[in-house]
């Protein structure tokens, strides 16, 4: 028997979701769901829950949903994901659960995302929230970074009874899913819903705390039996090149942080402006940069390009955001690289030196290494670039506490059990990675979770 | 935490000090620090120097210029800020340097200017020479808001030499650095007369620190909004700044980059100024 497609997933026209920030799928009905989630084979073997870095009770949510018990289906989800609705939407389930999902590939395997955003929107409306009991055990951490995996981790904590006290630089806790992701990604209010949770759960955030600069590290250290750094990897990456002085000239972290964080697209309603050109080059193809090209589309940009010196196929980029984007009419430039940038005399930005790039032989990750080809350089128009080049760990932090062993790259070094050279301290998430992804920072945060309470349940 | 405000008091027509409870603030200043002021919880991030941390107080000098500096302006003693955060920024090293001179010609460079040459007396073994220089007569600070107390000596100028010296401060540095050894000079205020001091101390060798104002966005390193060049390396005004090393700024970036939002900033004080018409 032929295997039935997904459920399609309804989504908002191309042409009128570039005028908006509102998210791009519009979720599924509760009918949709039950008959998505009816299709699902309830293997005896579930390899979906394999492929799930978390592990999921994939199999039994969906079968809940299939009955049209949502209530339990999202109990169950939120027993191993403190933020199902985020993971839902922002998880490359494509390289994750849906990969291994026995149905088969992209249209075939179960839209395990979209059904658990599902759940979660559900429970939202029906206000439906888990009943915790805590046991206190009268012992205290201190959280520094309020990204996914802080959040995991202090969640976790907070569970098993330690008093979880939650340090968030920004004014808002949420880390990447709060300045990063756009609201047509992952629309703020189920951030924000899902986030509360925190507080209900008695996790103490303490915003606009910079840990290292207004707030004292040793102090931390004397007053919280372990601390957990969380601290992220969001210092932009830059060329080093000629021109990255110029106006007009910005790292992704600063587009989507005056675009996500500072609402500048409702600017001059709030403060923080954006200027966004006609010709907007961005360089790179991953979340990052796709992320940057779909906002400048809707912040009115004429024409969009990705630069990127291998082609689509070989991005870093979840599938369904490059799809989006060539629905948006971002193009893509493949094969180029970034030399320069070239300015007017009044220092704006006005173009971009790309030499060619073809393949030779394949890198250390086994992938086709793109390489200039001599004598192809070429200048190319635009009046903005956005360098989504990548992040290094954020060094303001690392910067004031000398003594934490970290890697040349900036990456702080830690034991199997999270634990770093200082003692009761432990780190995790894109600051001991360089960057991964949501779900990869939150399984770290449950397992330095389960180290802490093994740490201080022996002390 | 509630961040009061407890003085406001005018400086000129277009300045005024405004004292604000921030006891976290306070408690760790080091002169140099600055604060990131939020009006509103979904306001800006605003950069201030801060002149002063007495008790739970600190102490700001504010430019009416743009929107929200504009919309500060019309806040009185009792309103309070949605936060105040801080101390921010890397201040700069001091110690016993022997002469030292401290020039502004700007706000947050007067607020500078305080606070360092009463750390600089504070600590002895220094001669401190203090320079303010102001357009004109009706611009100078009131005589308590002046660094005057706190230098050894103290000069303050006038463009047109209405009151006090005539000329801007490069004029009476310059004056001074002919004359005698100077160890080391700070500087703070409006930024082209800064690259202007850096070459000149360094016709004299004489090593210059200076406040590098850039845009902030959220100032704490994630953005690359701030990014200066000294010597050649890309630095972040917010987290290793603002003071650098005058003589290896690229100035010219700087300037240019300090302007971008110029276009920007009138948009938003020409919906500013619609609004309070509506509300009149
Ligand atoms: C634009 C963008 C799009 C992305 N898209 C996806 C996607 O679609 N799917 C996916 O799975 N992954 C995506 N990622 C990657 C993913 O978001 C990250 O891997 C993940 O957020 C890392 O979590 P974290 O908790 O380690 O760090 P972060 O989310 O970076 O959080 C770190 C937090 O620590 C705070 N902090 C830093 N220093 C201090 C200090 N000294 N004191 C107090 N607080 C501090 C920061 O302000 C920040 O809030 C994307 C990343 C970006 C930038
Ligand atoms: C380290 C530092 C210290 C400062 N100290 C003082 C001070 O003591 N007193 C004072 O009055 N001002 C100070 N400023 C400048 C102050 O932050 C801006 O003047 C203020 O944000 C203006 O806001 P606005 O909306 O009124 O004006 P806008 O119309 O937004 O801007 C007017 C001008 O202010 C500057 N500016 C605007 N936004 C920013 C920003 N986010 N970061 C930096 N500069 C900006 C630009 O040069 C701009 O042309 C300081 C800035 C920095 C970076
Ligand atoms: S957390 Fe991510 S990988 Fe795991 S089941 Fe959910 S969407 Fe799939
Ligand atoms: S592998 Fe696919 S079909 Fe099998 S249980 Fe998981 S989701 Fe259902
Ligand atoms: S203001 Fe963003 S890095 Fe300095």
């Amino acid at each position: 028997m032929a295997i039935q497609e997904r459920v399609p997933m309804r989504e908002q026209a191309p042409e009128e979701r570039i005028k908006n920030f509102k998210s791009v799928p519009l979720g599924y009905s509760p009918e949709e769901a039950v008959s998505e989630a009816k299709r699902c084979l309830q293997c005896k073997n579930p390899l979906c829950e394999i492929g799930c870095p978390v592990r999921m009770k994939i199999k039994d949510i969906i079968n809940y949903i299939a009955n049209e018990d949502f209530k339990s289906a999202f109990l169950l989800s939120k027993s191993d994901n403190a933020v199902p609705g985020i993971t839902g939407r922002v998880c490359p389930q494509e390289e994750q659960c849906e990969r291994k999902c026995i149905l088969g590939k992209q249209q075939k395997a179960i839209n395990i995302g979209k059904l658990f955003a599902f759940t979660a929107d559900w429970a939202q409306e029906n206000n439906v929230v888990e009943n915790i009991q805590i046991e206190e055990n009268g012992k205290k951490v201190a959280i520094v970074g309020a990204g996914p995996a802080g959040i995991t981790c202090a969640v976790d904590l907070r569970k098993l009874g330690y008093k979880v006290s939650l340090f968030e630089a920004l004014h808002m806790a949420g880390g990447v899913l709060q300045y990063g992701i756009p609201a047509f990604r992952l629309p703020r209010d189920v951030v924000d819903y899902e986030l509360s949770f925190l507080e209900k759960l008695g996790v103490d955030v303490k915003l606009n705390s910079i840990v290292g600069q207004n707030i004292d590290f040793e102090n931390l250290r004397k007053e919280y039996n372990a601390i957990y750094l969380a601290t992220g990897a969001g210092a932009p990456k830059f060329l080093g090149c000629a021109g990255e002085k110029l106006k007009g000239v910005y790292s992704a972290n600063e587009f989507l942080i005056r675009v996500n964080l500072m609402k500048a697209y409702k600017f001059p309603q709030w403060d923080t402006p954006i200027i966004c050109g006609d010709k907007v080059g961005v360089i790179g193809c991953g979340n990052v940069a796709l992320d940057s090209a779909r906002c400048a589309k809707r912040l009115g940009a004429k024409e969009v390009y990705i630069l990127y010196r291998r082609t689509k196929q070989h991005a870093p980029a979840r599938i369904e955001e490059i799809m989006h984007a060539e629905e948006e009419g971002v193009i893509f430039k493949e094969m180029v690289s970034p030399c320069h940038m070239t300015g007017t005399d009044d220092g704006w930005v006005n173009g971009m030196q790309l030499m060619k790039t073809k393949f030779e032989g394949v890198d250390k990750s086994g992938r086709k290494r793109p390489v200039k080809i001599e004598d192809s350089e070429h200048i190319f128009e635009l009046d903005t670039v956005i360098n989504a080049l990548g992040t290094t760990p954020n060094r303001l932090f690392l910067s004031k506490v000398t003594e934490l062993e970290t890697y040349e790259w900036g990456g702080i070094k830690t034991d199997n059990n999270y634990m770093t050279n200082m003692d009761s301290v432990f780190a995790g998430g894109d600051a001991l990675t360089g960057g991964s992804t949501v779900i990869e920072a939150m399984g770290n945060g449950r397992d330095a979770a389960k180290n802490i309470d093994e740490f201080l349940g022996s002390k | 935490m509630e961040h009061i405000i407890t003085r406001k008091e005018k400086l000129n027509s277009a300045d005024f000090v405004m004292d604000i409870v921030a006891p976290e603030v306070a408690k760790k200043f080091k002169p140099g620090n600055f604060a990131v002021l939020l009006t509103i919880a979904n306001g800006e991030r605003i950069p201030m120097s801060i002149e002063r941390a007495d008790g739970d107080k600190i102490t700001m000098y504010i430019k009416r210029l743009g929107k929200t500096s504009s919309e500060l302006d019309t806040w009185k003693v009792g309103d309070s800020f949605h936060k105040v955060i801080g101390p921010m920024g890397t201040a700069p090293t001091l110690k016993k340097f022997g002469t030292v001179i401290f020039a502004s010609d700007l706000v947050c460079g007067h607020a500078e200017n305080s606070a360092l040459c009463r750390e600089l007396k504070k600590m002895g073994g220094n001669h401190v020479i203090s320079i303010q220089s102001f357009p004109t007569k009706d611009d100078i600070y009131p005589e308590k808001e002046l660094s005057k107390e706190y230098a050894d000596e103290y000069i303050l100028a006038t463009e047109d030499g209405s009151v006090g010296r005539k000329g801007h401060y490069l004029d009476i540095v310059k004056e001074i650095l002919e004359e005698r050894r100077v160890d080391q000079v700070f500087a703070g205020g409006g930024i082209p007369p800064l690259q202007k001091l850096s070459d000149l101390t360094k016709k004299y060798n004489v090593p210059v620190m200076t406040t590098v104002r850039q845009i902030m966005v959220d100032a704490t390193g994630m953005c690359g909004s701030c990014r200066v060049f000294v010597a050649g390396e890309q630095k972040l005004a917010c987290i290793d700044g603002p003071m650098f090393d005058g003589q290896k700024v690229d100035w010219e970036s700087a300037i240019s980059r300090l302007a971008m939002f110029k276009g920007k900033e009138a948009e938003a004080m020409e919906c500013y100024n619609e609004k309070i018409k509506e509300l009149k």
